[in-house]
């Protein structure tokens, strides 16, 4: 007896709760095969499922391992399931371009908060880790860029984010971009010392921070 | 005049005896204060001095009589491991400390165990146990000799992302490697002890709970500090422990941890710590953001802070940026010395 589609995007998103990528991926194919709807597939199954563990993340049932794993399991669903869908970017999707500071190559923090973001449905930048203060501003311009958010775990980088923050004044563009800032040692009162529009704890609340900066 | 020896006061705080003051000291590895400004007043420069060992002993000790921090920290990265066990290492500038440039392996399952003695033999081991020696001709001074702890040695020769999914998903080769990088990393602490170093100091930074959670801090980083810190122990060697980040979901486990004193980031409270568990010795924790950006005046009062706090051993809370004004360093240290 095949399964309705609610039971399917039901267990998509359990499989990526139980961090469970070979299932995500046998689940997805099932759901194919049913000849339910792609999209729905991801968005309300597989990122359903990722949306669970970065509210487990939260709180502190999971940590960055599982945070991890659920991404793959997540992952692998979508690759079978992106094929199906017919791909059109809205015009409003807003840009994240992100990277860890130079100086710091600590960037497992960073990379959750680009894949929290994509999920909530961004296009995302990744500069990667040890990236100089120009870079990002450069990218940034190049591609008409709502939001440059800068990760740091180490405390002697932090003068870093100032940096940017420096240049985009100093090119008379500092409002054209909403800077946001996170890792570590940083802190909202850091955030606000430098002048960046905002700080969040964690992956998960950097998605509410971005949606409120930007809406 | 001070009645007892900077290292007579280490040893003594590290064994919870009275002594007249607390011991200020930063331990050099990850928590080193090769800062720019001691750099170009002396001479002795990086990244040259993470592989001349002459160079190397003179510039700790040229970091110990222009800050006034009570120790000889060696050495100034914490790559070395790394480097001996495959990893590729970008060895920095003047300003900037060393970082691995590419982890070798990418999977746990695919490490490349290799004969522990032979590693002995290579890399900057011997400039770091040289150093060690040179240095611990002064014997008033105590000689720490700073080691990357087993968890982030293992995470600096296997992807990082990798590795600590692979804590969950492939536990067996994970212990494995883990085990692996810990029985290096004891026979290159017994060659530094061998050398002079009078203390021992790990930092494992991947080894926080926000990191791994309290499950994996227990089933690993316990596990593996401990076979380290005891392995340490039986030369006679006292152990200092850094863990960074936030303690509060992991600090049931801290008192199961054999070091001989703790020390943390600038976050964590260490009198609540200390009220929390009184079988502790802590040592910390001023702002290194303080230290860096803040100006005397701040980093005075700050210190007294500390001080009323009763902190066993005073030191920067973490890794100090390279900027940081030398002034900001002597105003810390004095103020201690003061007490």
């Amino acid at each position: 007896m095949s399964k309705t589609k609610e039971e399917l995007l039901e267990e998509l998103s359990d499989a990526v709760v139980d961090m469970d990528e070979e299932l995500a991926a046998s689940t997805a194919k099932e759901y194919i095969d049913e000849g339910y709807d792609a999209y729905d597939g991801i968005s309300e199954g597989l990122v359903d499922g990722m949306n669970k563990a970065g509210e487990l993340f939260e709180e502190e049932e999971y940590f960055i391992p599982e945070l991890l794993l659920c991404s793959d399991a997540m992952n692998s669903g979508i690759e079978v399931l992106s094929p199906h869908i017919e791909r059109s970017r809205s015009k409003d999707e807003k840009i994240v371009v992100i990277g860890v500071v130079q100086g710091d190559t600590h960037d497992i923090g960073k990379n959750l908060v680009a894949l929290m973001l994509e999920v909530a449905g961004y296009k995302i930048v990744d500069l990667g880790k040890d990236v100089p203060p120009q870079a990002f501003v450069d990218k940034a311009k190049e591609l008409n860029a709502d939001i440059i958010a800068l990760s740091t775990l180490m405390t002697t980088t932090m003068p870093r984010m100032k940096e940017v923050i420096d240049i985009l004044k100093k090119e008379n563009i500092r409002e054209n971009f909403k800077v946001i800032v996170g890792g570590g040692p940083i802190s909202q009162k850091f955030a606000d010392e430098i002048g960046a529009d905002g700080y969040s704890v964690n992956a998960t609340a950097s998605v509410r921070l971005a949606q409120r900066i930007v809406s | 005049m001070d009645l007892i020896s900077p290292k007579e006061r280490l040893f003594r705080t590290l064994d919870k005896k009275e002594t007249d003051r607390k011991p200020i000291i930063c331990p050099g590895g990850m928590m080193n204060a090769a800062v720019v400004d001691v750099m170009t007043k002396c001479g002795h420069l990086l990244p040259k001095a993470h592989s001349d060992d002459t160079l190397m002993a003179q510039l700790s000790k040229d970091v110990s009589d222009e800050t006034g921090f009570e120790n000889y920290g060696l050495p100034f990265c914490m790559t070395v491991e790394a480097e001996v066990l495959g990893s590729e290492i970008d060895f920095g500038s003047l300003e900037c400390e060393p970082k691995i440039k590419k982890e070798v392996f990418p999977h746990v399952s695919e490490v490349d165990y290799k004969d522990i003695n032979k590693m002995l033999k290579e890399g900057r081991i011997e400039t770091i146990t040289n150093a060690a020696y040179k240095l611990s001709k002064n014997s008033d001074v105590p000689v720490i000799g700073s080691l990357t702890g087993p968890i982030s040695t293992a995470d600096s020769i296997v992807d990082p992302m990798t590795f600590l999914k692979e804590l969950r998903k492939d536990k067996e080769n994970a212990n494995k490697v883990t085990d692996y990088v810990t029985d290096f990393l004891i026979e290159y602490a017994k060659q530094l002890i061998e050398s002079g170093a009078d203390v021992i100091s790990i930092a494992d930074p991947t080894a926080t709970g926000e990191i791994l959670g309290p499950k994996m801090f227990g089933e690993y980083a316990v596990k593996y500090l401990n076979k380290l810190i005891d392995a340490i122990h039986e030369t006679g060697t006292r152990v200092i422990l850094h863990i960074c980040g936030n303690m509060k979901k992991v600090d049931n486990y801290i008192p199961l941890i054999h070091m001989d004193a703790i020390s943390t980031d600038a976050m964590v409270n260490l009198s609540l710590l200390k009220e929390k568990y009184p079988q502790l010795t802590t040592m910390g924790n001023l702002s290194t953001y303080l230290l860096e950006s803040g100006d005397r005046e701040h980093v005075i009062k700050a210190t007294e802070r500390l001080l009323a706090k009763n902190i066993d051993i005073i030191a920067p809370a973490c890794g100090l940026s390279t900027s940081s004004p030398i002034e900001n360093l002597q105003a810390f240290t004095r103020r201690v010395k003061e007490k």
